[in-house]
């Protein structure tokens, strides 16, 4: 996040351009094209200089913000310890970090543990992908058609305010209990928020900028795709963040009604025998799946939404 | 320099435009009649208090709205709208973030299918010429507003279009760069010999850019009087100098205000 970008460093100076080095096409030398051109070098070079500009120095970019994070885990878990040891946690309730990290070693060891992993990874990725370009597409695409965007947006809206956890029996009942069922719970939750996000980008289009499109002469689907998909699509991938959560809710309530596999089906089996260290190693699992599926929106973002300013620091002092 | 292309057919002439938008209260009359006629290679301003329909008829003229009445010809021919024949400039320079410098100049030509390379080497040209050729690949977000609306202005330049509709282009820039980017503008379309037609409040802008000055009256817009401005430069700095001018802008600067003293008349 410290790649703070050289916008911040926006040079002062009016812009100049090299407009007086044509001089020579100039039919009129007036004087104020040659004023112009005493400007235009040094102010250029500045704003040259500003675009390979290093961030701004900033107070909480030099802290040391890992060794703090890994710092106060380890207190957390330190207090659980010894909150167990000295008998005022409940071992029974609560398990204990020896505990989980004693099960987490004998489930990697079996391999049992990245088999469930590997499951609920799956099919919560399967369901995030497909749910996402299932909601997307036609999202955008209503844009196309304010008339039938008129007639869908009140199923839409009813739809999205079902909690789409209880049509979890009757997919089960539907699709079986192997992985498809959890790819449609999945589907289920991540397409229609995924649909309206897209929809509202698609709506918030600027409206200058598609006039000045339409005036160099282009057509509604060279609109559609050269201004309407590119600027929509910061907020696609921002809904990603929150779909890759319900994307792992819908995987993990599935397996928790009916599965042998994944994650959910770990916890829900563990809680039943009050096995909790085990309940606590899927819980962390599940924390681990869904760091590296942010990390990996992380990655895609930074390479399609590179013409962004990425930083959310602020570039003054507050 | 008007004089000698005044015996020849008009670039634009537009007869009687009207036009009225349906509100709640009735229709709104918002253009009543209005006639224009620029000649080829001129460059023309249209002025008037705000509300009198001064963006209505540029959209009318790049094609975004229909018009109710009234006729359009280019070259003489008989014409609905000149999109896609007209390099439209607003306000905000509407770059598009995500588009490098050279892709947004670019763009005219991209929605009209010319080979990319070619594209790119026609405007290199331009990107020379207002010294923008080594932020090609920067990102709008690195520009200063005066280098944006530079990109703005090739991005209009590039398609080649037969004529210029600039709306208030440079009014959100500071007065220097305002300045700066005049003479870029008269300079860059008298070598291109465009025809121009810009829309301002900025009487002086006007005044220094114009070789004709169109007055509309408020609401609805009608074409009030026409004004030839001829000053000995075409240099924007140097026609503020000019001992004409304060003529023209006393002359003009009373035309509004009487205008808005009779509005004021109107609406008590």
């Amino acid at each position: 996040m410290s790649s703070t970008t050289s916008s911040l460093r926006r040079p002062v100076v009016p812009p100049a351009a090299g407009a007086a080095s044509q001089a020579g096409r100039a039919s009129h030398s007036s004087g104020d094209f040659a004023l112009m051109s005493s400007g235009a070098s040094s102010s250029d070079a500045s704003i040259t200089s500003a675009l390979a500009a290093k961030p701004l120095r900033r107070s909480w970019t030099r802290r040391p913000v890992l060794l703090v994070q890994l710092l106060i885990v380890a207190l957390i878990v330190a207090a659980w310890e010894i909150g167990v040891q000295r008998g005022a946690i409940s071992a029974f309730l609560f398990g204990s970090p020896t505990g989980v990290a004693k099960a987490a070693w004998q489930m990697s060891l079996s391999g049992e543990l990245a088999e469930h992993a590997a499951y609920t990874l799956w099919a919560s990725l399967i369901g995030f992908v497909v749910g996402t370009i299932a909601g997307s597409i036609p999202g955008l695409a209503l844009w196309y058609s304010p008339y039938v965007a008129r007639v869908v947006e009140p199923f839409l809206v009813a739809i999205n305010s079902v909690p789409k956890i209880a049509f979890a029996p009757l997919v089960i009942l539907w699709f079986g209990t192997g992985l498809t069922s959890k790819v449609a719970l999945s589907i289920s939750l991540t397409s229609i928020v995924a649909l309206l996000a897209a929809f509202q980008a698609a709506k918030d289009t600027d409206p200058d900028l598609q006039k000045m499109m339409v005036s160099l002469g282009s057509s509604k689907w060279q609109v559609f795709t050269k201004v309407v998909v590119p600027s929509s699509l910061p907020h696609i991938i921002s809904t990603f963040r929150i779909n890759i959560g319900f994307a792992l809710v819908g995987t993990v309530v599935g397996e928790f009604i009916s599965s042998k596999y994944g994650i959910g089906h770990v916890i829900f089996v563990a809680s039943a025998l009050y096995d909790l260290n085990t309940v606590w190693v899927g819980i962390f699992s599940l924390m681990i799946l869904g760091f590296v599926l942010y990390a990996g929106i992380d990655l895609i973002e930074a390479r399609l939404l590179k013409w962004k300013d990425k930083t959310y620091a602020p570039s003054f002092q507050m | 320099m008007s004089s000698v292309i005044a015996t020849t057919e008009p670039k634009l002439r537009v007869r009687d435009l009207h036009k009225s938008f349906d509100t709640d209260h009735g229709p709104l009359r918002v253009l009543d009649g209005i006639d224009l006629q620029v000649q080829p290679g001129q460059f023309v301003s249209v002025i008037g208090p705000s509300g009198c329909g001064k963006s209505t008829l540029f959209n009318i003229l790049a094609g975004l709205i229909p018009h109710d009445g009234g006729e359009i010809e280019l070259d003489g021919q008989p014409t609905t709208h000149l999109r896609g024949r007209v390099g439209y400039m607003l306000q905000r320079d509407l770059l598009m973030p995500w588009r490098t410098v050279l892709d947004n100049v670019i763009v005219g030509l991209e929605v009209r299918g010319v080979p990319r390379a070619e594209s790119v080497e026609r405007a290199r040209v331009y990107l020379d010429t207002f010294g923008l050729r080594q932020f090609e690949n920067a990102y709008p977000k690195a520009l200063s507003g005066g280098m944006r609306q530079r990109v703005a202005l090739a991005r209009t330049l590039l398609p080649d279009p037969d004529i210029l509709l600039l709306d208030e282009p440079f009014s959100a820039l500071d007065y220097q760069t305002r300045l700066f980017l005049e003479a870029l503008l008269v300079k860059t379309v008298e070598q291109a010999g465009k025809t121009v037609i810009l829309v301002t409040h900025d009487i002086d802008e006007a005044i220094a850019l114009s070789e004709r000055i169109f007055v509309l009256s408020g609401r609805p817009g009608r074409l009030k009087t026409v004004h030839d401005i001829s000053l000995s430069t075409r240099s924007p700095i140097e026609a503020r100098r000019d001992p004409r001018f304060s003529g023209y802008f006393d002359t003009l600067c009373q035309e509004l205000d009487i205008q808005t003293s009779s509005q004021m008349e109107h609406a008590a």
